[in-house]
């Protein structure tokens, strides 16, 4: 047992632990630190792997973005310190029994697709090969789900900015001048 | 908001910061404009301001004359009641009788430093000095007596 | 020749000639914690004292002079006065959390840097993704601070911790923005080849306006990102005490303080790294004679002046400025900075397919 699974053992341990208590905390906000930890935990995985892009970009979008946007909406609820009750046993029973069906779930994948434990061969990808491949046009290229996710963020942009836009002075019709 | 306008916005924005980073940074290049005065180190050759206004005083000439009249302007334009004039009437050579001062009172523990009382007297007998070390045990010390003993008016003062 | 690489490649040798490979791992470690913790402890007293030497001078005063020569040991004295105070935990307070959140911080600082090439050939971890793990990184540092804020259960530090998410989350763009800028002008996001592309003269001054107006970009936004006046909104002393770290004492409250500087440092690490260069000295195009003067002065003196320069800077900022207001804060981001952020990316593209640049 080198170093090295002693440290895959370490970071899982860490994501699990962090999920199970980010379901159980009984308090908002700190379900939503549990989450952030499991997920520098998962990006600790994949900086485990080497594939270092991916666990930045992990870290961008999941913990600076989606996490910082869920602590946000938190603050903005009331009473985001109070704790929770508890919930009710047949609530418990089903996320249970789906815990339990997940589990199965993915253990019969494993079995399946994984059963030859020493695939040593590491996937080494590079930057450049990553960017190229995101917008080349041949085969396996990414260039049509990356401009249509472009222009679908593009359009959710331009819609933000029309709502959040004041109507200027002159559009402001008073109601007495509508009524006419 | 027009193109140019914004242009003239950034342009304005960042000349006006400059300039105020250009003031700073000349205090930080030049030393020699430090202005602060290390009070106990450098007690003999201490420099304060020329408006420093740290007590009361009168001065006296080398005859031990001064020029109060004992009209108390002084007194009435003080707004806490900081002096006192206690008057007495002296018969002149001719046999008339005339005011003078006898006690000016002054209590230091009382006074704001507010200098109304050098405005109001019409004779410039009373003027600030700038000696600040005024910190005493008891306090019956700082209710001074400006008007030296056996002074009298100078002579012409009206 | 002495230098830092030197060291570093025969302790290297010695511990993996005398153990097996992990233990090598095991004691590089040590001997980086060692370091690291060294290296705060120290740039923690120098900045703040350099903060306040700074401060004095620019507002016309002596500063601290009075605790040793011209005040020199300060800083020391003050930090023997937190670490004797007492750690104060509001009853009301997330007791976990509160005590959590200023380990975050300093820990977030402290993954900062790692990929900081502090000499030639000094360097922790020369990823490949350097640039791109550093902005990642440093968007972690957010959420000490929204959950010191939380935690206090304090409106002032909730408030100030709102104030800082919000400045944070935003000014973010314009600084990855003027990375990035660099970035497109190197062809890479490793450190040292962003640093081997300024062999023959830095960005700051090979890639035309453009690149300047990125410099200016990313002073402004990393000022904003490390919540330092003109932008600090979050700890705006005459309107919420003290921000997020209102309910803080003690030790915890240095670790906060000592992260606030570290996190100046690193930003003015990476600024010198991308637009001036890092340790490379300063060479102009072909100039043999001046380029081999200039590399007689260690790569570590150039990588250490370039940085506290950039600190001065920022220290130069923080007294000449007045506080902005929040609507002023989100409109120079969102208006001002961004817009011509990109543009100035465009711009910069541009130089770079057409090889314009030295």
């Amino acid at each position: 047992m080198n170093i090295s699974v002693i440290l895959f053992y370490v970071i899982a341990v860490c994501i699990l632990g962090a999920g199970l208590l980010a379901v159980t905390a009984r308090q908002l906000f700190r379900s939503a630190i549990w989450l952030l930890f499991s997920l520098v935990g998962i990006a600790a995985l994949y900086f485990w792997m080497q594939v270092e892009f991916i666990a930045a970009v992990q870290i961008i979008v999941y913990v600076g973005g989606i996490v910082v946007l869920i602590i946000f909406s938190i603050f903005l609820t009331e009473q985001s310190g109070a704790k929770m009750p508890s919930p009710p046993i047949k609530r418990k029973l089903p996320a249970l029994l789906a815990v339990l069906f997940g589990i199965l779930f993915t253990a019969r994948l494993i079995s399946q697709y994984f059963t030859s434990a020493a695939d040593d061969h590491s996937f080494q990808a590079s930057m450049q090969a990553i960017g190229r491949q995101m917008l080349s046009t041949t085969d396996f290229g990414f260039l049509l789900p990356f401009e249509a996710i472009s222009f679908l963020l593009l359009a959710a942009m331009i819609g933000c900015i029309v709502i959040a836009m004041k109507p200027s002075q002159a559009d402001i019709v008073s109601p007495q001048n509508a009524g006419e | 908001m027009s193109v140019k306008e914004y242009i003239q916005n950034v342009y304005n924005g960042v000349t006006s910061l400059l300039k105020g980073m250009r003031k700073t940074g000349y205090y930080f290049f030049h030393p020699k404009e430090i202005i602060t005065q290390q009070y106990p180190d450098n007690r003999s050759t201490l420099q304060l301001a020329e408006r420093f206004r740290g007590e009361v005083v009168m001065p006296h000439d080398a005859s031990n004359e001064h020029a109060c009249t004992g009209c108390t302007a002084c007194e009435l334009a003080c707004p806490n009641g900081t002096i006192k004039i206690i008057t007495r009437f002296d018969t002149t050579p001719e046999g008339k009788k005339k005011k003078a001062l006898d006690t000016f009172i002054y209590h230091l523990e009382l006074c704001t430093m507010c200098n109304l009382c050098v405005e109001a007297c019409p004779t410039d007998a009373i003027k600030m000095a700038q000696n600040f070390e005024h910190s005493v045990f008891d306090r019956s010390k700082l209710t001074k007596k400006l008007n030296q003993p056996g002074s009298k008016i100078r002579e012409g003062v009206e | 020749m002495f230098s830092l690489e030197h060291i570093t490649n025969e302790v290297q040798n010695w511990l993996s000639s005398n153990f097996s490979s992990g233990w090598v791992l095991v004691w590089e470690c040590l001997i980086v914690i060692v370091l690291t913790t060294g290296l705060f402890a120290v740039l923690g007293l120098v900045l703040v004292l350099m903060e306040r030497k700074v401060a004095a001078q620019i507002q016309i005063r002596l500063g601290p002079n009075r605790v040793g020569p011209r005040g020199m040991l300060q800083t020391v004295a003050d930090t023997l006065k937190l670490v004797m105070k007492e750690g104060l935990t509001p009853d009301l307070a997330d007791k976990f959390l509160f005590n959590l959140a200023p380990f975050l911080v300093m820990m977030v600082a402290m993954l900062l840097l790692a990929p900081i090439a502090f000499a030639r050939g000094f360097q922790l971890w020369d990823i490949n993704i350097g640039v791109l793990y550093i902005s990642a990184v440093s968007s972690l540092s957010v959420i000490g601070i929204l959950m010191a804020g939380w935690a206090s259960n304090n409106k002032y530090s909730l408030l100030g911790a709102m104030r800082s998410g919000a400045q944070i989350v935003s000014y973010e763009l314009s600084a990855g923005m003027a990375v990035l800028s660099i970035v497109v002008l190197s062809g890479s996001l490793q450190i040292t080849e962003i640093i081997q592309s300024q062999q023959n003269g830095w960005w700051l001054f090979k890639g035309h306006i453009p690149a300047v107006i990125a410099f200016v970009v990313f002073i402004i936004a990393v000022t904003a990102e490390t919540n330092r006046a003109p932008f600090d909104l979050a700890e705006a002393e005459s309107e919420l005490t003290a921000g997020f770290h209102t309910e803080y004492s003690g030790m915890k409250f240095a670790l906060f303080f000592l992260a606030e500087y570290i996190n100046i440092f690193i930003v003015c690490a990476i600024g010198a790294t991308l637009f001036l260069g890092g340790w490379m000295p300063l060479h102009i195009g072909s100039w043999g004679g001046f380029n081999h003067l200039m590399d007689y002065i260690p790569s570590s003196i150039w990588f250490l002046g370039k940085t506290f320069l950039l600190i001065f800077l920022i220290m130069w900022f923080r007294w000449t400025f007045p506080r902005l207001r929040v609507d002023q804060l989100l409109a120079l981001e969102w208006k001002y900075l961004l817009p011509i952020s990109m543009l100035n990316l465009l711009l910069v593209t541009l130089i770079a397919i057409l090889g314009w640049h030295f």
